[in-house]
Order: structure tokens, then C-alpha cells, then sequence
């Protein structure tokens, strides 16, 4: 099975076409049998009971950080249901919905890089040498994100960026409210970008798999009503973080 | 890229009836390719730029020829020739404008081979594609006509989405304005859409001109009698007067009271990726006398939203003439 498919430009060079569809299924297939392998194992364990959401509440995602998860998870929705469906025969006027989608998630990101970098601690979702020996040591807690999500946010980080940037350069390929397209990219250099933004995107496809399926667990629901309503309840953090490491405020 | 004199090497299926036909070409897909008169399928084979492994000639199952009234209206086959559309006595006395059309089609040779079903499902004539290159419509990610070096004289001005191939059909456009239906089949039975759905513009089939899906075929046009006698006007505009694809051209049909536009149909061909439906024109010529004022007044809005390239500004104009030229008494 091939990664990439490839054409002949106008000269007769072979360049990259783009990446190749059939890996999708090899992404979805993938997905599936990490999901089931895990959720069998998981199963077979001991564990304790999950603690209660009861009682006094901390504050782990402030507003504008929820609305900026639940635009970012709107438009990566949008975008891979309008960029790989008419892939696989599924016809529709896909193309203005995925560059809207997009621009939104562009703006997503940026205003998500302001805010982290001037008015968050970068620091709890970067992974420092300490996190790695947490999935070894069970008394080892995480501060605010676990090893596992902060490796999750930084693959979707590369892959995001990955992926916004070659769609910006494919952008300016297409006619749009504010200019009328050049089509003035080598073509050469334009298959990379349809290689890159391919391949991002199925990157994106198996971990968005993996991300519903986690925050889809029962004994990670917490974590996701957390970025609804905001809040993990006392009890939840003392099971499942080191208040050492992450002291959130109160909740109202 | 090489042009060869031979065809290529491919199975030639020859079935006498439409059940045969459905079923190789369900059991094909993709691979199989439907031959009527042959003449946009030879041009594609011989430059090997497309490569089916069957070919169905559709010529020797009379169910898909000939032309017979259905519900007051006609039901043409869709592998009736175009000559004899252009001689049927009732084609010519009820629905002129389709014979007019079909007359207009490439050359006298061509139209004794070439078909109805083959003139409306008839692929791009963009020379990009048309060359082998892989080009949006052929599945790559670039259109060479809308580049800045792209020559473009003969594209679109309407409904671009990335290709900005037109619609090279002159049955389409006069099948449009008289509101024919396309009857398409498959092994899973029968279905008819009209005009509006059954053409397909860029924006949702890029690689491909009309919503036929693979397995489908095109049986029958079914002409309802709604535009019957009516006034109608053909005209086009080609680089030559035989042999060429339409520059413009426009089909119209009209209910005219004594000299009071009533309901009408105006549709332009060699403009868009499909027959493009002139709405605004038609609304506003609607209660109108027949005159030169009425084209005045009508020719400035049948260009309305027009996004011309760099070389085929000159259509514009041609399409305003057009209108005036169909509404002059």
C-alpha cells in the first residue's frame, strides 16, 4: 500500500499528488483495535470505585478555555467530515464549509496560543523528564494533566499546526470572498502540502479516535464534564492528581 | 503524450438487450465504459488518457433508440441518433428548439453516429484534461486553465469551484429550457431527475459532469408537453460554423400572448460547468412585450455575478447579444 500518490506535472516530473485515502481505513482499523485492546484490558483489572462528585468543588478549565475545546472540537469535526468524505464517494459542496471550518479553528488556535503563552502556565502541559516515570509508579500523581494527556495535546498540537498551515498555503489556491485564487504555487510544492495536510489529517482521525473513546470512559467522564461545566470535585482531585503538584481554586 | 492510431486493448461487450447492458456495467463499475456513437469516446481511448477495461456498445438494443410520444410529450432514447432527432416531424413541429440544437451539433458526419445520451453525458473539452494532465477534474489538486500563464478563451463564467471547464452540450442546454427529465437506470431499478440535478457542476463532482453514479445509465430523455409549440429561439456561437463547441449559445422557450412575454425559459450554454439557467432574465422579461427594449433591458442581467478570466471577458458581451437577439420581435 502506498503513502503517497503521485502524478506527472505539466513538464512531466512526477510530484506528489497527495497522500494516499486507502491509509484511512489502515488509521481506522488502527483506532479500533487500540480502543478494544484497551477497553478488554481495562476491563479485566481491578480497580477502585470512582470517587464521588460530591462535595466541595476545584475549578480545572476556566471559560474561555471550555468554549475554545468545544469550538476547536466543532471545527476539526466539520473539517474532517468535509475533507475526507467526498475522498470516499461521497459527494457534496464541501469546499466553502471546510475553509469557514478552518479559518475557525485557525482563529481557535491562535487565540488559544495568546492565552497560553501570556496568561497560563505553559508549564502544566509540557512534559518534563519527572512525568515519564509515571505510568511505572501507581503512588506517582500527575499535577494538573496526566502523561498521557499532555502527550495527547502535544501530537494534536503538532498535527493541528501541521495541518493549519498547509491549509493556509492550499487557501490561497482557491477563489474566496476577499481574492481570486493565483493557482501560482510550483506544483511540486503544492503536492507537499497536499501530502502534509493528508497525512495530518489522518494523524488527526486516529487521535480524535482515541480522544472521544478516553473522555468517553467512565473513569475519565470527570475530565469531561470538567470541560462543560468546569470543575472536578475535591474528591476526584486527591484520587486522581497531587494537590503538590496542581492547587486549583475553589470552585463556585 | 502519445496518440496512437490502434485502440488500446480492451473487452468489447455488444449486448441486445438493456438488462445486459445493467448488468455488465454494475458488474464493471468504474472499468466499464458505455459506447453510443463513439465520438468523445475515441478521442479518450486512443490518447490512453483514460483506460477502461470494457467497453458496452449500446448500439443494438432498441429499447434505448427512437423517439415515441409518452403523457402528451415526447420520450426520446437516449441512443437515438442526432440526425434523427434533427428529421422527426414532430420534434421539428412541437419542440423545434431541440431540433435546432442537435442540428447545431459538431458536423453532418458526426451527427449521423453521435448520439442524444452521448451529447449530454459528453465529457469536458478543456484542453488541460482533455491533454492527460492531471488536473483538478482529473483527480489532481491544480486547475492549468485558471493559472496565470492558462489559456481560458473557452471557459467558464459561472459556478467555478477550482475547474472552470464548461458544459460542451448543445442538446443540454435546449433539453434545460423545455424542462426535459433524464431517465437513468441501473440494476437497481429506474429513476428520472431533470436537467438541474442531473448536470453537475464542480462544486460537488468535480471529476465528473453529471450525478451519474458509476453502475448508472442514461436510457431516455422524457420532453414534457408543458413547451409544446411554443416560441422558442436557438442560436450559437462557435469559432467555426461546423465542427466546434459553442463559444455561447443560448436556448430559449417562450409563452408569447400576442406580443406579451409570458412564462419562459432561458438558458446559456459554454458558460458554466452546466447548462446555466438565466432566472433573472426570465423574471424579468415576465409580462414584457417582445421588443428591443424588453433585450435592453433583459441583456444587462444575463451576465449578472459573472467572474471572467483572463481571457474570456469577451463572453460576457456575447451572452448580453444573445438575450437581446432572443427577444427582438
Amino acid at each position: 500500500m502506498d503513502i503517497a500518490t503521485y502524478k506527472n506535472d505539466v513538464w512531466g516530473r512526477e510530484v506528489f499528488l497527495g497522500v494516499s485515502w486507502d491509509l484511512l481505513w489502515v488509521v481506522v482499523a488502527a483506532a479500533f483495535v487500540v480502543i478494544v485492546v484497551h477497553a478488554l484490558v481495562y476491563a479485566a483489572r481491578k480497580r477502585a470505585a470512582n470517587p464521588s462528585s460530591e462535595g466541595k468543588r476545584v475549578t480545572r478549565h476556566e471559560k474561555p478555555d471550555r468554549i475554545f475545546h468545544w469550538l476547536m472540537a466543532a471545527s476539526v469535526l466539520v473539517l474532517l467530515v468535509t475533507g475526507i468524505f467526498p475522498k470516499i464517494g461521497i459527494e457534496f459542496g464541501w469546499l466553502t464549509i471546510h475553509w469557514v471550518a478552518g479559518l475557525v479553528l485557525t482563529g481557535a488556535v491562535v487565540f488559544h496560543v495568546v492565552r497560553a503563552m501570556f496568561w497560563q502556565s505553559t508549564k502544566e502541559i509540557m512534559i518534563s523528564a519527572s512525568d515519564l516515570s509515571e505510568p511505572f509508579d501507581e503512588s506517582k500523581k500527575p499535577g494538573k494533566y496526566s502523561l498521557a494527556q499532555k502527550s495527547m495535546h502535544g501530537a494534536v498540537t503538532v498535527v493541528s499546526l501541521v495541518v493549519i498551515a498547509t491549509g493556509l498555503v492550499m487557501f490561497a489556491m482557491i477563489d474566496t470572498p476577499w481574492w481570486d485564487r493565483t493557482n501560482a504555487l510550483e506544483e511540486s510544492t503544492l503536492g507537499w502540502m497536499f501530502l502534509l495536510h493528508g497525512l495530518s489529517t489522518l494523524a488527526l482521525v486516529g487521535l480524535i479516535a482515541l480522544h472521544i473513546y478516553f473522555g468517553l470512559r467512565p473513569e475519565k467522564l470527570f475530565y469531561t464534564r470538567s470541560m462543560i461545566k468546569g470543575w472536578i470535585s475535591e474528591e476526584e482531585l486527591k484520587a486522581h492528581h497531587d494537590p503538590e503538584r496542581w492547587a486549583p481554586k475553589e470552585s463556585a | 503524450m502519445p496518440s496512437y492510431d490502434v485502440m488500446p486493448d480492451v473487452q468489447l461487450y455488444q449486448p441486445a438487450e438493456l438488462e445486459d447492458a445493467l448488468n455488465l456495467l454494475d458488474e464493471h463499475k468504474n472499468d466499464g465504459w458505455l459506447l453510443g456513437g463513439g465520438q468523445d469516446t475515441y478521442g479518450w481511448l486512443k490518447d490512453r488518457a483514460k483506460n477502461p477495461k470494457a467497453l458496452i456498445d449500446v448500439n443494438g438494443i432498441s429499447a434505448l433508440k427512437g423517439i415515441r410520444p409518452v403523457d402528451g410529450g415526447l420520450e426520446i432514447g437516449a441512443a437515438t441518433t442526432l440526425r434523427e432527432i434533427i428529421r422527426d416531424p414532430v420534434v421539428n413541429s412541437d419542440y423545434a428548439l431541440l431540433a435546432q440544437a442537435a442540428g447545431r451539433v459538431a458536423s453532418p458526419q458526426i451527427r449521423n453516429v453521435g448520439t442524444l445520451g452521448g451529447n449530454l453525458v459528453q465529457d469536458a473539452r478543456c484542453w488541460y484534461y482533455r491533454r492527460g494532465l492531471a488536473c483538478y477534474r482529473a483527480g489532481g489538486n491544480i486547475c492549468y486553465a485558471d493559472s496565470p500563464e492558462g489559456m481560458n478563451r473557452e471557459h467558464a463564467l459561472f459556478n467555478a469551484s477550482r475547474c472552470v471547464a464548461v458544459s460542451p452540450s448543445d442538446t443540454a442546454t435546449a433539453l434545460a429550457a423545455l424542462d426535459a427529465t433524464m431517465v437513468v437506470a441501473s440494476v437497481d431499478g429506474t429513476r428520472e431527475l431533470p436537467a438541474d440535478r442531473f448536470f453537475a457542476g464542480p462544486a460537488t463532482h468535480i471529476t465528473r459532469m453529471t450525478t451519474l453514479e458509476p453502475g448508472e445509465m442514461l436510457t431516455a430523455v422524457r420532453i414534457p408537453a408543458r413547451w409544446a409549440g411554443k416560441r422558442f429561439y436557438f442560436e450559437k456561437v462557435a469559432d467555426r460554423d461546423v465542427w466546434d463547441f459553442a463559444l455561447v449559445s443560448i436556448a430559449v422557450a417562450m409563452d408569447v400572448d400576442g406580443a406579451t412575454i409570458g412564462e419562459s425559459r432561458f438558458v446559456c450554454g459554454g458558460v458554466a460547468c452546466t447548462p446555466y439557467r438565466l432566472t433573472d432574465v426570465e423574471r424579468a422579461v415576465r409580462g414584457k412585450a417582445l421588443s428591443d427594449d424588453t433585450g435592453d433591458q433583459a441583456a444587462a442581467l444575463a451576465s449578472k455575478g459573472a467572474r471572467a478570466l483572463n481571457y474570456n471577458h469577451f463572453k460576457i458581451p456575447l451572452m448580453e447579444n444573445l438575450v437581446r437577439r432572443a427577444i427582438r420581435v
